[in-house]
């Protein structure tokens, strides 16, 4: 990365950093373990806090605002704060549509106290994460606008369906904002189209920020470093609780099968996904894909909405992964490992055997199996099931019968 | 929730309690119960006016004999309507908890201006004219003569309260401005004249400093009080300064050229008289020779706007004859007018005790000292008797009245500047005479010999063994409470050198050099910088602020503050400075981010809170000394050293820190808020300033926090504003700055408390 970095100060010139200030000993006089300690505890916290049985906005609409004004080339995250914004969107972006696959999202990017849309809300992660990847070309400049990138959100937001949640995501730099006109009137259209507004501030907490957070329902966090950026970034891509006065509704959606046409007459045909683009590495012939059941439209990836016929185009899979977020697994008791030394030896998920740094372990609670801390994080964050119950007949038969259908 | 402070059951209204908030009140109990005077000292933003209120009101419920009334004094209006929410707050409670509320009567009393409800009157604006015209609707002869003359216009709300309100005592409750107005209309009564009346038997008072401390208005207002009243100043920490302006004076060529014209006036008013209306003259004579005592009965009305500082022997005393009638007086005053216009055609600085100036009246033009002593009385008998209603125009001849029986009265503790000339503008010839106190316990001192105990509480009062020097005074208790944090929501730093390791400082021999000017620019851009929405500096005056802003225009400082904020600077003119105020919280309101340049000792120093976003950081430039060559300032300095053998040197430390903590105070409004406070100078690290600031500060000001380069300073507040970011819930506070009744009762805290007031008896 450092080989990327132009900014215009030499490292030598930036501020004094006292890493070691942030490094605290652990009882045993460690370093390293206080923090991750701590980080880890931050995470295990905002998986407490995650409940089943609420009503959550699947079909999120997620806008991503982006400031891209002169205090994003500021070197206080490494090598600059947009390069590590942007390496961090990359994976957001990704995971995100990983989540949450039948949602969308675009991107807009604020600069020279102008609001610009560098991405329109789409379901396609490779279209955004490109257009993120070039804005490493972007040079950062002027004052950003929070008024000019809220209204401009909030006029594709507002042709949206009753029952698709709406969000804005702003990663804020600067500590200022420069508007056309009184921001507190696009906070309460904000607020009256029920827009939820979450900033993450990169260097202090700016009051407007705030305001629009408290109001719009939204979340307002300021990063202590990357790592605390990384979980601040992450924490948005469980889906909200989804607001009151979102109607329920039925959506039409479409489960197109991957077909091959085989055999000699196979035409080869352009996807509608790539048929409008000019760059020649997506636009390729093929002959297979995936056929719109109702207007035999042609794509190559799901979920995508139908260009043609505007339905919805999913895999099962994809529904299925959105469900899990209404039947997280119930958090894991955390144990003190000295106590349980003698009982137990290996992780059940990876065998890892637990040694001395291991200074706390979990159980599941319906099946009683004991895990190592980076399987806890990793069943609770992507697998969604714990791998004790599911290889326990008895246990997995149970769980799906006392699963409560959200309301 | 209901506690006990050392065995005294306390209603306190809400459902937790700072623990300073407890020791607080156990050191005004034990005030209380030695009768004595306290001085207390605790931040703002951690509940005084609740405590004082919950505390000294379960005292009066528990000892009905010993404490009869509460007289809490505050500085301004909103902060008096403040308190009366507190108390309306305490009384509900009691309500809920008792069934009923305690038989109390509070009450506020202001102005005339903010309490009139006469259709015309009061949409004046101005207070005199308020007075003025109330006056004139109110008057005795007024009202006299409207009873044979219907055309003659009075106040109908001041007749319904003279005819119905005196009878009727006011139902027990809490009455702020806006309730005694609406009561008043109700029942068609003055609300001023109502509060005036019913203050002499509430239990709760609440109003302006003036009317204790300003002899002027006390002697009307509070004369009666009993002995048995707990008196609180609060936000006191400039008492001694409200002391000495209320009892000097000011005179200059404007206000001898008025007066001149009021005597005139009154000469033609005193002809006209004697011609039509002889006898009363003769009568108002004949008053004078009894004496003023009975001259002065209970006329209310038409006395206060005209009450001299009297000895209580003038009031004994007959009017000297040579000043008896009337034509006489006018010619006395006429003389003393004109010795003054000759007093003041000096061309070089005349500086004397009052004792000389008599001296030298009497040799000029034959004015002996006793008639003198009588000025202001007679003045306004005369008045009286010429039945002149409206007193406002004659406000430069009162005041000149004022003069005469001042200089005549005192003769320790004050003197006499003549300044030909503005230190400024050596060459305007602007000639002042000021009569000047020296010594702040004169004023105050009736209030410490009249009441059981004077409560003196602020902010910002270190050093506190200070105040009982300059107030001549014995406090029983003296104690100074700190801030209980559950995260260090203050940030106090030292910044002495710039990035180019050049020492910044306000002194004067470098104050104009070119490094410390940009030092001082490259400080305030930096923290623009990295610091959210509002910013607001300091200055040590307005000359200095002037200047200082002149060169960062030059050097191009201004340019780049600009990119990052708004900039604001406080003017000497009031509009003004409330124009770019207004302007200022609109920009730090909508994210654009401000930096308002202001002054320390102006009006924005004192008055204004930023709390939470309004102020995020505020830059102390220099430490601000009063202006040392002024003359007012060395001859009290001289009679400090005299009298109190307080140090040229201390006071004037003692002075700039109170102002700097003060001003950096303005920051932190409360436990949820948070700010950073930056004092640039160098001198500010040394151990004779640093231990001047209120504990509260000292206490965060650590060791690696002083003696910081302009670059370490950002560093640690870019960090620190990110800590602080992270969410604070109450919960956070809840054991550590916020307690239980549980929590509180507690053998660890109650240990904890003994530890907290730090005792200098």
């Amino acid at each position: 990365m450092a080989e990327e970095e132009e900014g215009k100060e030499y490292r030598w010139e930036t501020g004094y950093e006292k890493t070691w200030e942030a490094i605290q000993e652990d009882d045993e006089g460690l370093l390293e373990g206080s923090v991750a300690e701590i980080i880890q505890r931050a995470k295990r916290k905002r998986q407490a806090e995650r409940h089943g049985n609420t009503r959550l906005g699947m079909m999120r609409h997620l806008f991503l605002v982006i400031d891209n004004s002169d205090c994003m080339s500021n070197q206080d995250l490494k090598p600059t704060r947009q390069l590590c914004t942007i390496k961090l969107l990359e994976g957001f972006i990704d995971e995100f549509f990983d989540q949450n696959p039948i949602s969308q999202m675009g991107i807009i990017i604020t600069k020279s106290k102008r609001a610009e849309k560098i991405s329109e809300l789409a379901g396609n992660p490779r279209k955004h994460i490109k257009a993120v990847q070039q804005l490493t070309q972007v040079a950062c400049s002027g004052e950003p606008s929070l008024q000019n990138a809220l209204e401009l959100a909030l006029r594709s937001l507002r042709m949206l369906p009753s029952h698709a949640s709406r969000e804005i995501l702003i990663l804020m730099g600067s500590l200022t904002t420069c508007d056309p006109g009184d921001i507190s009137v696009t906070v309460q259209n904000l607020k009256a189209q029920g827009v939820r507004c979450s900033v993450i501030a990169l260097a202090a907490e700016v009051h407007i920020c705030h305001k629009l957070c408290r109001e719009t329902g939204g979340l307002f966090g300021v990063i202590l470093d990357d790592c605390h950026f990384r979980d601040q970034l992450f924490q948005h891509i469980d889906p909200p609780p989804a607001a009151t006065f979102l109607d329920s509704s039925l959506i039409k959606m479409g489960f197109p099968h991957h077909l091959m046409q085989e055999g000699k007459e196979a035409s080869l045909t352009m996807c509608m996904c790539h048929v409008d683009s000019t760059d020649g590495e997506g636009g390729r012939l093929n002959s297979g894909g995936y056929f719109c059941p109702q207007c035999c439209s042609k794509y190559c990836e799901l979920p995508v909405e139908c260009k043609a016929c505007g339905l919805t185009l999913v895999s099962a899979p994809h529904l299925a992964r959105s469900y899990h977020h209404l039947f997280p697994v119930d958090n894991f008791k955390e144990l003190e490992f000295r106590d349980m030394q003698d009982k137990i030896e290996l992780c059940f998920a990876c065998q890892k055997r637990f040694g001395e740094h291991d200074k706390h372990v979990y159980e599941c609670g319906t099946c009683s199996r004991i895990f190592c801390l980076e399987c806890d994080m990793f069943i609770h964050d992507l697998l969604h099931t714990c791998p004790g119950c599911a290889t326990n007949h008895s246990t997995s038969q149970s769980m799906s019968n006392d699963s409560v259908p959200p309301r | 929730m209901k506690l006990s402070v050392d065995g005294l059951l306390v209603y306190f209204p809400y459902d937790y309690i700072y623990p300073e908030q407890y020791a607080y009140m156990l050191e005004l109990k034990k005030g209380l119960d030695a009768k004595g005077h306290c001085l207390l000292e605790m931040p703002s933003g951690t509940g005084k006016t609740v405590s004082l209120l919950s505390l000294i009101v379960a005292y009066m419920i528990a000892n009905p004999l010993s404490v009869t009334k509460l007289i809490y004094c505050s500085r301004t209006v909103p902060e008096i309507e403040k308190v009366l929410e507190e108390l309306k707050k305490l009384m509900t409670y009691y309500e809920k908890e008792r069934g009923q509320a305690p038989k109390m009567v509070g009450l506020v009393l202001s102005s005339r201006k903010n309490m009139c409800i006469h259709p015309q009157v009061s949409k004046e604006r101005d207070g005199k004219i308020v007075d003025g015209r109330c006056h004139s609707l109110t008057a005795s002869y007024v009202r006299e003569r409207h009873n044979y003359d219907d055309s003659i216009p009075i106040c109908s709300f001041y007749e319904g309260f003279d005819i119905e309100g005196r009878e009727v005592q006011l139902e027990p409750g809490v009455y702020s401005l806006d309730d005694l107005k609406e009561y008043g209309q109700e029942r068609n009564w003055c609300p001023y004249f109502l509060a005036r009346y019913t203050i002499l038997h509430a239990n709760i008072v609440v109003y302006s400093y003036h009317y204790l401390l300003d002899p002027k208005i006390a002697d009307v207002v509070s004369k009666e009080l009993s002995r048995s009243s707990v008196v609180v100043f609060d936000e006191a920490h400039n008492i001694d300064n409200v002391c000495i302006d209320s009892m000097s004076v000011k005179i200059n060529r404007r206000i001898i050229d008025r007066s001149t014209a009021n005597i005139q006036l009154l000469e033609q008013t005193v002809n006209e008289m004697k011609e039509d209306d002889a006898k009363k003259l003769k009568e108002e004579y004949q008053r004078l020779v009894e004496g003023l005592r009975d001259a002065s009965v209970a006329r209310e009305t038409d006395v206060v706007l005209s009450n001299p500082v009297l000895p209580d022997e003038v009031l004994k005393e007959a009017v000297p004859g040579s000043i008896r009638t009337a034509e006489h007086f006018v010619g006395f005053l006429k003389r003393f007018v004109e010795y003054l216009k000759t007093r003041l055609r000096v061309q070089h600085v005349v500086l004397e005790s009052p004792a000389s100036f008599l001296k030298d009246v009497y040799q000029k033009v034959c004015i002996e000292r006793k008639p003198l002593r009588f000025c202001h009385e007679r003045l306004a008998s005369l008045l009286r008797t010429l039945e002149i209603a409206d007193l406002t125009d004659f406000s430069p001849l009162i005041l000149i009245t004022h003069l005469a029986t001042l200089v005549s009265t005192y003769t320790k503790g004050f003197t006499i500047i003549v300044e030909p000339f503005d230190d400024k503008t050596p060459t305007v010839s602007n000639p002042i005479l000021h009569f000047s106190c020296l010594d702040s316990s004169i004023a105050i001192k009736p209030v410490f010999d009249r009441f059981q105990t004077v409560v003196i509480t602020s902010g910002t009062l270190s050093p506190l063994d200070m105040y009982p020097k300059i107030l001549d005074f014995h406090p029983v208790i003296m104690s100074s409470f700190t801030m209980t944090l559950a995260r260090p929501c203050l940030l106090p730093m030292i910044v002495s050198k710039g990035n180019d390791q050049v020492a910044i400082s306000s002194r004067f021999e470098t104050r104009e050099d070119v490094a410390v000017v940009r030092n001082y620019g490259q400080l305030l851009v930096e923290i623009a910088t990295i610091v959210p929405d509002g910013v607001v500096c300091f200055f040590t005056s307005y000359l200095y602020l002037e200047s200082v802003v002149a060169s960062w225009y030059d050097q191009g400082v201004v340019d780049s503050l600009q990119r990052n904020k708004l900039l604001f600077i406080e003017t000497q003119d009031a509009a003004e400075t409330s124009l770019a105020l207004l302007n200022y919280i609109r920009a730090c309101e909508s994210g654009r981010g401000a930096v308002l340049l202001s002054v320390a000792r102006g009006k924005v120093s004192e008055g204004v809170d930023f709390d939470h976003h309004l102020g995020r950081a505020v830059l102390m430039f220099g430490i601000p000394y009063v202006y040392t060559q002024s003359r007012i300032l060395r001859a009290r300095l001289e009679y400090l050293r005299d009298q109190f053998q307080i140090r040229e040197n201390d006071f004037l430390t003692f002075d700039a820190m109170r102002h700097a903590a003060q001003c950096v105070g303005r920051a932190i409004r409360g436990k949820t808020d948070y700010g950073i406070m930056i004092f640039a100078d160098k001198r500010f690290s040394r151990a004779d300033k640093r231990n001047k600031l209120p504990k509260w500060i000292q206490e965060h000001l650590k060791d690696s926090l002083c003696n910081l380069s302009t670059e370490e300073a950002v560093q640690i507040s870019k960090r620190w504003l990110r800590q602080m970011a992270q969410p604070f819930s109450r919960e956070d506070q809840l054991g550590v700055s916020l307690l239980t009744l549980e929590q509180l009762h507690s053998e660890e805290m109650q240990r904890k408390q003994q530890n907290t007031a730090d005792q200098k008896l």
